[in-house]
């Protein structure tokens, strides 16, 4: 990963976003800062308010407090051009081929359409849709669809790119393609935000994370930091199986899957491995796990906000 | 925000609008649909020009069967007949009375008159008995005018007889005379020509603005469009997409009465050639053009604001009758305007946005002088640029549920600080 930390070497910067709808306040004082060339994703359960940050970001929507700064721009409108963007909701008209549809995309970001033909043309062949080129809209799947709209929002090759919800009905496959499309922007530079509530795929794809819940932002680093925050478990299965070893394990220490499982001692695993051996219990098994992304996203956000929102 | 990044920013909108502008010009052009509302005249006119020749046919026979008679002695047959070939020479064709018939006086010619109006072979409009001096004269429904000219008939005859060859006849001299200036009448055919074809044209196109937000919003692309184009630029870029539309479909269709302009009735045709603008015909077509161009932008920017906070087909349907209420308005309103130039009718219609150009076209047909015309433009121009403002903006809070854009001058300042 890459040394990030300046300031102005950020993508996107927010500071106290804030929107209401009505008297609810669906978005409530947001902070974001997206260092350039990361992938930054911002996740959060459903009506978390990500949708409508990721709106108020690009200017869509304005926000009814705060500040933000896009690709240095205080004005989102300003930096339009750079800026790549998949919406929640897909949306192509139906009666455009392909091709001409990406075209159309580029060009509302400032391509001419012949260089967004060629672009297009390369781009569906690269994801191994160039049977689809000059197929209207309407013909295609709705994963081609949404493939294809992926590709509009790159064929400008904009520095920064923003996908709301990317991986959402996209079959195993065409999910593989589009993780192999964010690193490729990444990789040429790009800076990649997205919204998501699939840990997986934040897990895999993360730079850094902002997590959203209840419209406020709960935690802000890289995955490592948000596993962090949780203890590391120890899973240990004894030779001899004697309950007594409950004696020598921490107080926390429960049965689970023939064995026992207990966080790992402040002081290390060392220390607990010597009085297991020197009481003969002896070792058939041993694991030391750091918590997943899920975890920790449940950690952080609370379980009775994920089920308040299921 | 300096001059360069202010020239930037005007190229951005103007390329991000004529890219929309363009998407919609294409995309409503090139499909078959389109052809049927290019056609869509020449269908109506078909049904119109069957409806027309049934219901001529009908006129024609009833004119054909229509007669004046003349119930009077043998020996003054001829002359009734000879004063009244002359006597018609004088009237269009479409103007001029029944054909006349005489019959032989008998004995009760009351009577043979009364008998006239049941005859099986002809209608009578009008009949003339008795002594030429003082005859009486019948005359049925809506035959006044026969009656009158029965009467001149009989003047023309006696006069006929009583002075025969010592009739002074006059030796005219006929010139061609053009009018230093418009006629009011002339001025004032052309300001309904104006006002009427504006309406026409505008009844025909503009509504089509009314569902195009709405299109957007049903296929979702309103997120991408939104996201990349400022929304000024998008309902600005559907109004001239669907301009470009009335465009072509006012060139076809001019294209198609220019070629078939020989073949268009007489009466049309003089009544074209009998216009006598104020400003002259080629700064009145001109204007013509600049004004429906405005009348559409106007009247397009409202339908597409309005237009653009329905959702569903049944809400435009719903919007279609207020709409075309709101169009006879204006019509009215400006017709009112150009039979009273000067008046204050006239002046707010002038004045007033929707209504400005149908009564500027009018205006330039009734008055001379080309200033007014200029400001009125530019006024119109704002009225649009408002609609189309107030339109994004109610678009924003009301559908993209997000609160008023910051205004103009507030971002300026914003902008104006470091990032």
């Amino acid at each position: 990963m890459r040394g990030w930390g300046l300031a102005n070497d950020l993508a996107v910067s927010a500071t106290g976003l804030v929107k209401k709808f009505g008297t609810r306040n669906v978005v409530d004082g947001v902070d974001i800062a997206v260092p350039r060339g990361a992938v930054y994703g911002v996740l959060g359960p459903n009506g978390a308010g990500k949708t409508t940050t990721l709106r108020m970001l690009l200017g869509i929507i304005e926000p009814d407090g705060g500040t933000r700064t896009l690709l240095g721009c205080t004005h989102p409108r300003d930096a339009s051009d750079r800026v790549g963007y998949l919406p929640e909701e897909r949306g192509l008209y139906p009666a455009m081929k392909a091709r001409e549809a990406i075209a159309f995309m580029g060009a509302l970001r400032g391509l001419d359409w012949a260089t967004g033909r060629k672009r297009a043309g390369a781009l569906l062949e690269a994801t191994g849709l160039e049977h689809a080129a000059d197929s209207k809209i309407r013909k295609l799947s709705k994963g081609m669809a949404q493939l294809v709209q992926l590709l509009g929002s790159v064929v400008h090759q904009p520095d920064l790119l923003v996908l709301d919800e990317p991986f959402s009905g996209l079959d195993p496959v065409n999910q593989e393609r589009l993780e192999a499309l964010i690193y490729a922007e990444r990789d040429r530079g790009a800076t990649v935000l997205f919204s998501t509530h699939v840990m997986a795929h934040a897990e895999r794809l993360c730079d850094r994370l902002a997590i959203i819940a209840g419209g406020k932002r709960r935690f802000e680093g890289t995955v490592a930091d948000a596993r962090g925050l949780l203890p590391q478990r120890v899973h240990y299965l004894p030779k001899d199986g004697d309950a007594a070893v409950a004696s020598t394990l921490p107080v926390d220490a429960v049965r689970e899957d023939g064995g026992w499982r207990f966080e790992l001692p402040a002081e290390g695993i060392e220390g607990l491995l010597g009085r297991l051996i020197a009481a003969g219990h002896g070792i058939a098994g041993l694991s030391i796990e750091r918590p997943g992304l899920h975890e920790a996203f449940v950690h952080i956000v609370g379980r009775d906000a994920l089920e308040a929102v299921a | 925000m300096s001059g360069t990044s202010r020239a930037s920013t005007l190229r951005r909108t103007i390329r991000q609008t004529l890219t929309i502008a363009r998407r919609d010009f294409i995309a409503t052009v090139f499909t078959p649909i389109f052809l049927l509302f290019l056609f869509a005249p020449a269908i109506m006119g078909s049904f119109g020009a069957i409806g027309g020749l049934g219901a001529a046919s009908v006129a024609d026979g009833v004119g054909d069967r229509a007669r004046i008679v003349a119930v009077v002695p043998n020996d003054q047959a001829r002359p009734v007949a000879e004063a009244d070939t002359r006597l018609r020479g004088v009237f269009r064709h479409e103007e001029a009375p029944p054909a006349l018939t005489t019959l032989a006086v008998s004995a009760d010619p009351a009577k043979q008159a009364r008998a006239a109006f049941a005859a099986k072979d002809y209608d009578a409009s009008a009949v003339l008995y008795g002594p030429l001096e003082h005859p009486t004269i019948l005359y049925g429904a809506r035959g006044e005018r026969a009656a009158d000219y029965l009467v001149a008939l009989a003047q023309a005859t006696l006069v006929d007889r009583r002075l025969g060859a010592d009739r002074p006849r006059v030796e005219a001299r006929r010139l061609p005379f053009s009018r230093a200036r418009p006629s009011t009448g002339g001025g004032h055919q052309s300001a309904f020509f104006a006002v009427f074809g504006i309406f026409f044209l505008t009844l025909f196109l503009a509504g089509q603005v009314v569902g195009t937000m709405a299109e957007e919003r049903n296929n979702k692309v309103i997120e991408v469009l939104a996201a990349a184009v400022p929304l000024e630029s998008v309902f600005l870029g559907k109004l001239l997409g669907m301009f470009g539309v009335a465009i072509v479909f006012v060139a076809f269709w001019a294209t198609v009465v220019g070629q078939i302009g020989a073949l268009m009735p007489p009466s049309i045709a003089a009544g074209l050639g009998d216009l006598a603008p104020a400003v002259g015909k080629p700064a009145f077509a001109a204007l013509f053009i600049a004004y429906f161009t405005m009348a559409y932008l106007l009247l397009g920017s409202v339908f597409l604001g309005v237009g653009a906070q329905a959702s569903t087909m049944r809400e435009i349907q719903m919007l279609s009758l207020p709409i075309t209420i709101l169009q006879v308005a204006m019509f009215a309103l400006s017709s009112a305007a150009a039979s009273r130039p000067g008046s204050w009718v006239a002046t707010v219609a002038e004045v007033f946005p929707l209504s400005s150009p149908f009564a500027m076209a009018g205006h330039a047909a009734n008055q001379r002088g080309l200033a007014a015309h200029a400001a009125a433009l530019l006024w119109q121009l704002l009225w649009v640029a408002i609609f189309i403002s107030v339109g994004a903006r109610m678009f924003r809070r009301g559908v993209l549920q997000s609160g008023s854009a910051k205004p103009w001058w507030r971002r300026r300042r914003r902008a104006s600080q470091p990032a």
